[in-house]
């Protein structure tokens, strides 16, 4: 009767058991009242399945009993649920009928039921797809099945069928056990990686081993002073959260307003970081990761604040160091200061004079003040251009030719028309 | 959220013909099927249940006709749906710390309101568009068979894949923080997750196949004489004497008007900022609402609770061009409306109801009506 869970090792258990409900339809006890009893201790990792049946009426000639039980996810397929024991006519009524999603639910429904939701027992029935398949009609979740979570479905033979058993609902749990919660995600890197670092820093990237649980994030950052005395909102909260596209990198802003500016102070809170100030971040290890499961260990990051940086960037001043034609020996760039990493990574690139792009591999050292490039083919003798973006950032915001700060009732005008600046090197 | 004129809205009810006649046209360039959504973020209303939903995976904005276009009769009860935050979970099969509401928005041709949802808060998030009937039912919007239309914003993060060490990635992706719409055009307010600046775009609906967005650097004076590039976090659009006008608040509150017609291609607008509301405080989500003959803001904050603001003598407001001490707004008045706590999404309903989602003292969220103070 229940087909085996395609898992291996998986062990199903089964009692049939007539429901307790018996008048209504919409069954609105909480479901420990009305939970049937899983036959047999089961082993912590399986799919725990519980199913009831209940026998009807006997008509002449006997009709098989209807019953009503769960079908694990397997092959890919998410987990359904399904009656059997429907006669011909009805399954041929039902599979021709175009109902609407809450005329279905008018018979049977499936409820997904969390551990102390303050609507227990308010909730509405979970959407999926109903068809019938074989001798069954199938209830399909829209989306896969959470774990932890006790799914109830509920199906109320008197809304299809003329029967005598009309008003005796069946219900079956079933109930995705709570995932392993071996801890192994860790803070993977946390940039600008220097320990020094100017009092008007914009960012921080938060690298991360494996995918991260958005939503509420920054109550698990905390920016101390030395005292270890917590720095008030020193990041800008946004709700949208600037992650990477794979949530392993978090783009963490700390907050403009809260940037200290010349000798003024701001009110109110004053500025986030002051030079000559020690800070450590801390990412709580609380922090679930895409699973659900908390970091490893806390991720921290100890830095002393310096004067501010408010001097744009000048490429044409940076140290270049070339290297032997023929070698595939790396192109060294040195800006004097540290970048801004994911820009620094994407926004500087290499050309032969008047020529293609060059291919290569990227890398940043040194606390990103060193800018590497090796390319894929061996350098030729001849002439190159380094070319970077305009809109490329120091630590502390600061663009090619702008910074971070634009005194604008002043030098509105001040800008660099370009949206890159090449300086030429050679390679011998 | 976003409303945007309010007398749109209205006059396309007024003109209840005029509503099928324009149906053809904002569906124009439209094709039936399932919007490719990878996620869903801000969402704005437009004419005929049009709704414009901003997808920051795939940098685009999608518009669907929802064919919500009925008035809804009022409900017996003023709309409340308590926990609407485990409701919709129980509709997705989950459990309401497993997703995340982005943006409601009322839509002004059924009083529906939508709300954009994340079911998982992982990198495999699945987005949905739930309707908050009026009579308090709640259902996932099908987008297995609808009209719609994409335009992926210009400038979209796909510029360049790095490789470092032989691995191949591009990490950059450009938020949506707010759109709107406004005379024919969505705005859309975004910010990146490496570049820090921040850009407004103004694309014209329909779309056309070539996305003719515009970007447009905003300057702002606050923090003392100096500007920054501060992301926009919310706005609206107003009519000021004929003139489409965008008020944005920023982070930090400061409140920066400039002309709809400003935006133009590659344009630097320099926005006037006319008020500073505070600081340590970040506004979630801006509305603008009639009352007695009088235009007013409602805000909602972060740490301030919600502020209504009158407009009036708000075009008397001087250019903030010196540095602030706290709060300053000397020509326009500046309310806190102490009973609205809690409020996370704000949404006009009709000419004197707001929609929220607030969280309730039992750490619930509830999508409830409450009157326009």
């Amino acid at each position: 009767m229940v087909r085996p869970a395609a898992r291996p090792g998986a062990h199903l258990a089964l009692q049939s058991s007539t429901s307790p409900d018996a008048a209504s339809p919409w069954l609105t006890r909480p479901a420990s009242v009305r939970k049937p009893r899983c036959a047999a201790r089961l082993t912590a990792g399986i799919w725990v399945l519980c199913s009831a049946v209940v026998f009807a009426a006997a008509p002449v000639p006997p009709a098989p009993p209807l019953s009503l039980r769960w079908l694990p996810p397997a092959d890919g397929a998410n987990a359904a649920v399904e009656v059997s024991g429907l006669g011909a006519d009805e399954l041929r009524r039902l599979s021709a009928a175009n109902y609407d999603l809450p005329h279905w639910q008018q018979f049977f429904k499936v409820f997904a039921e969390p551990k102390g939701a303050s609507a227990e027992g308010k909730l509405p029935p979970m959407i999926g797809a109903y068809r019938v398949v074989g001798a069954a009609l199938r209830f399909e979740p829209q989306f896969p099945l959470h774990p932890g979570v006790t799914y109830r479905a509920v199906f109320s033979p008197g809304w299809t069928m003329d029967q005598t058993s009309a008003s005796t609902p069946l219900t079956a749990l079933f109930e995705v056990p709570a995932a392993a919660r071996t801890a192994t995600t860790r803070v993977s890197a946390i940039y600008p990686s220097g320990d020094v670092l100017p009092e008007n820093l914009l960012k921080f990237y938060l690298h991360f081993s494996a995918p991260m649980r958005g939503g509420d994030i920054y109550r698990h950052i905390h920016l101390r002073d030395a005292q270890g005395r917590e720095v008030a909102q020193p990041f800008l909260q946004i709700g949208e959260e600037l992650w990477s596209p794979d949530m392993t990198r978090l783009t963490l802003l700390l907050d403009p307003g809260r940037i200290k500016r010349g000798l003024r102070l701001l009110e109110e809170l004053g500025p986030a970081l002051e030079a000559g100030g020690s800070y450590t971040l801390t990412i709580d290890r609380a922090w679930p990761d895409a699973a659900g499961i908390p970091l490893a260990a806390d991720g921290t990051k100890t830095f002393r604040a310096a004067p501010a940086d408010r001097t744009p960037l000048d490429p044409t001043r940076w140290a270049i160091r070339a290297p032997a034609g023929g070698s595939r020996d790396a192109l060294a760039v040195a800006p004097g200061e540290a970048l801004d990493r994911a820009l620094a990574l994407r926004l500087i690139r290499v050309f032969a004079a008047g020529g293609p792009e060059i291919e290569g591999d990227v890398e940043l050292s040194a606390n990103e003040t060193m800018w590497k490039f090796v390319p894929d083919a061996a350098w030729r003798a001849g002439d190159y251009r380094l070319v970077v973006a305009t809109t490329i950032e120091d630590l502390a915001g600061n663009n090619v030719g702008k910074p971070f700060d634009v005194d604008v009732f002043e030098k509105i005008d001040r800008r660099i028309p370009n949206e890159s600046v090449a300086v030429p090197f050679s390679i011998r | 959220m976003k409303l945007t004129l309010p007398r749109l809205a209205a006059a396309s009810l007024a003109l209840g013909l005029s509503v099928l006649t324009t149906h053809a046209g904002v569906t124009a360039g439209m094709t039936e099927g399932a919007p490719a959504l990878k996620s869903v973020g801000p969402l704005a209303f437009g004419p005929d249940g049009i709704l414009f939903a901003a997808d920051t995976k795939s940098a685009a904005i999608f518009a669907i006709a929802t064919g919500d276009t009925k008035s809804a009769p009022n409900a017996a009860q003023p709309l409340k749906i308590e926990a609407v935050n485990e409701k919709i979970a129980a509709l997705l099969g989950t459990t309401a710390d497993q997703i995340l509401i982005a943006d409601l928005a009322v839509n002004p041709a059924s009083r529906n309101a939508y709300l954009s949802v994340s079911r998982g808060r992982g990198p495999d998030a699945v987005p949905v568009i739930v309707r908050a009937r009026l009579d308090g039912q709640i259902e996932v919007v099908s987008l297995a068979k609808v009209m719609f239309s994409k335009v992926e914003l210009p400038d979209a993060p796909v510029d360049r894949v790095v490789s470092q060490g032989k691995r191949q990635s591009n990490p950059r992706q450009l938020s949506i923080t707010d759109i709107a719409f406004l005379d024919g055009r969505v705005i859309v307010a975004g910010l990146a997750n490496e570049e820090f600046a921040s850009s407004l775009r103004a694309i014209t609906f329909p779309f056309k196949q070539a996305a003719g967005g515009t970007t447009v650097e905003i300057y702002h004076g606050a923090h003392g004489q100096f500007e920054t590039r501060a992301p926009v976090r919310t706005f609206v659009a107003r009519n000021v004497g004929g003139q489409s006008q965008l008020l944005a608040a920023y982070t930090c509150t400061p409140l920066v008007e400039f002309a709809l017609s400003e935006i133009q291609p590659d344009a630097k607008v320099k926005g006037k900022t006319i008020a500073e509301l505070g600081n340590g405080n970040t506004p979630l989500d801006m509305i603008v609402y009639q009352k007695n003959g009088k235009d007013f803001l409602l805000m909602a904050n972060t740490s301030r609770g919600v502020m209504k603001i009158g407009t009036d003598g708000m075009e008397r407001a001087q250019r903030i061009e010196s540095r602030v001490s706290g709060t300053k707004h000397e020509t326009f008045s500046v309310e806190a409306i102490a009973d609205w706590k809690g409020v996370e999404q704000l949404d006009r309903l009709d000419a004197a109801n707001a929609v929220v989602v607030r969280k309730a003292t039992n750490g619930a969220l509830n999508l409830e009506a409450l009157p326009l103070p």
